[in-house]
């Protein structure tokens, strides 16, 4: 319980420290508190493989680095903490959720050349030579959002994090992209 | 990136951050904002004119009262609803002002019944109270919003409504002040619909005001970019 207590007034030291810009406090802080998130998120989310547990306590360290200035060093540091960790935990689920409302599950993917539907597409697809063309002449931004995205299969956060944008703007410039290449490719 | 490249970014990336008052400290100044908007726009609509012999009215000044407190009320309940760890019971605090608010017109429009009769709830339109409110509530509700944008998204719709509550409570308090409309039934109907569907719309924005998923990809892009 002492220890605990001892704990706490350290972290909320420490995290006064933060708020004031010392990096150094920043780096010892998180790493004492990382292996107490990671605990936390495994005893709430069993079932999670390794790598979804340390995507979480990511999140929670972003989610503790975007709201630090909502820290009061006069009260306890674990409870704030807890609060953002079991909230960041709930956004998941109904996320997690959301996703699966969306998605159907398909016993039979028709991606051979055997299956019609899938040759269909494939014609009207037109050509390549056409496409890669088109995706050359994009303006640069649409063109890394296409490259990013389509060729390479990033998903948003990682080809926002890559390109030094955020997620709206690329979600804006792959659908301008999408205009634009259709257009030239009807044409 | 690994979770130990991240806590290293992170600490290298971060500068000092002005920490968020009390609760109380921001509905207070949230409040000394809103309350010189309120008082310019009564000015400017003009006061009604009867209205010091509507201060010696005890229905209107329990509305009135009740109208402000629950303004304040939902203020706090907002400003404590995004700071983590605090007592989640703090945004039941609008209930009893609120309660006292909707009460007081109800009693209103029952006392006209046993007087008048069916006749004294007739109602007649008054979109007047519409945009009004939206007119005294604007400058409360954005300065609202933007202090909200400061704490952490827990419950952004909520938290929103609350916002949303506070800033056409003081609408409608600073509404009649230049709008003698005080027949229970009409304010129960038009005034109390405005403060509902607004509050409604507030908490339906609640995720685009303020969510997780915006902090943290600017984050992520800044300590990427570095």
């Amino acid at each position: 319980m002492d220890k605990q207590f001892s704990d706490d007034r350290r972290f909320a030291d420490l995290m006064r420290a933060v708020q004031a810009g010392d990096g150094r406090a920043y780096a010892a802080l998180l790493t004492e508190i990382t292996p107490r998130l990671r605990q936390f998120v495994h005893g709430q989310r069993r079932f999670l493989r390794i790598e979804d547990i340390e995507d979480l306590v990511q999140d929670v360290l972003l989610s503790l680095h975007a709201v630090r200035a909502t820290y009061d060093p006069q009260r306890p540091f674990m409870p704030w903490l807890l609060s953002i960790a079991r909230n960041r935990l709930a956004d998941g689920a109904r996320r997690y959720a959301r996703q699966g409302a969306h998605e159907r599950q398909v016993e039979n993917l028709p991606v051979t050349f055997a299956e019609e539907t899938t040759n269909m597409e494939a014609e009207v697809y037109g050509d390549p030579d056409a496409l890669k063309q088109a995706i050359r002449e994009l303006p640069r931004a649409q063109r890394q959002a296409i490259e990013m995205l389509k060729l390479r299969e990033m998903s948003l956060k990682e080809a926002a994090a890559a390109s030094g944008t955020n997620v709206g703007a690329l979600k804006v410039s792959i659908h301008r992209a999408i205009g634009t290449l259709r257009k030239a490719l009807k044409g | 990136m690994d979770t130990d490249q991240l806590i290293q970014r992170l600490a290298e990336t971060s500068g000092p951050v002005s920490r968020l008052s009390p609760p109380s400290a921001r509905t207070t100044m949230w409040f000394a904002l809103a309350i010189p908007y309120v008082a310019l726009v009564v000015i400017v609509m003009s006061p009604r004119t009867d209205l010091v012999a509507k201060l010696s009215d005890a229905g209107f000044v329990i509305e009135q009262l009740a109208a402000l407190t629950t303004g304040i009320a939902a203020a706090m309940a907002a400003f404590a609803s995004i700071v983590p760890g605090f007592d989640r019971r703090f945004v039941l605090l609008p209930v009893l002002p609120f309660a006292v608010w909707l009460g007081s017109l109800s009693l209103g429009c029952i006392q006209t019944w046993l007087r008048f009769g069916p006749d004294g709830l007739s109602l007649q339109p008054d979109w007047f109270c519409f945009p009004a409110i939206v007119l005294v509530g604007m400058v409360p509700a954005i300065a609202m919003a933007l202090m909200l944008r400061r704490g952490a998204p827990l419950t952004p719709h909520l938290t929103t409504m609350l916002g949303g509550l506070a800033a056409t409570g003081l609408g409608d308090f600073g509404l009649r002040l230049f709008h003698p409309q005080d027949a229970s039934i009409m304010v129960l109907v038009w005034q109390m619909a405005t403060v509902f569907v607004l509050t409604a719309v507030a908490g339906w924005a609640g995720g685009f005001i303020m969510n997780w998923r915006s902090l943290t990809a600017d984050i992520r892009s800044r300590i990427a970019v570095r």
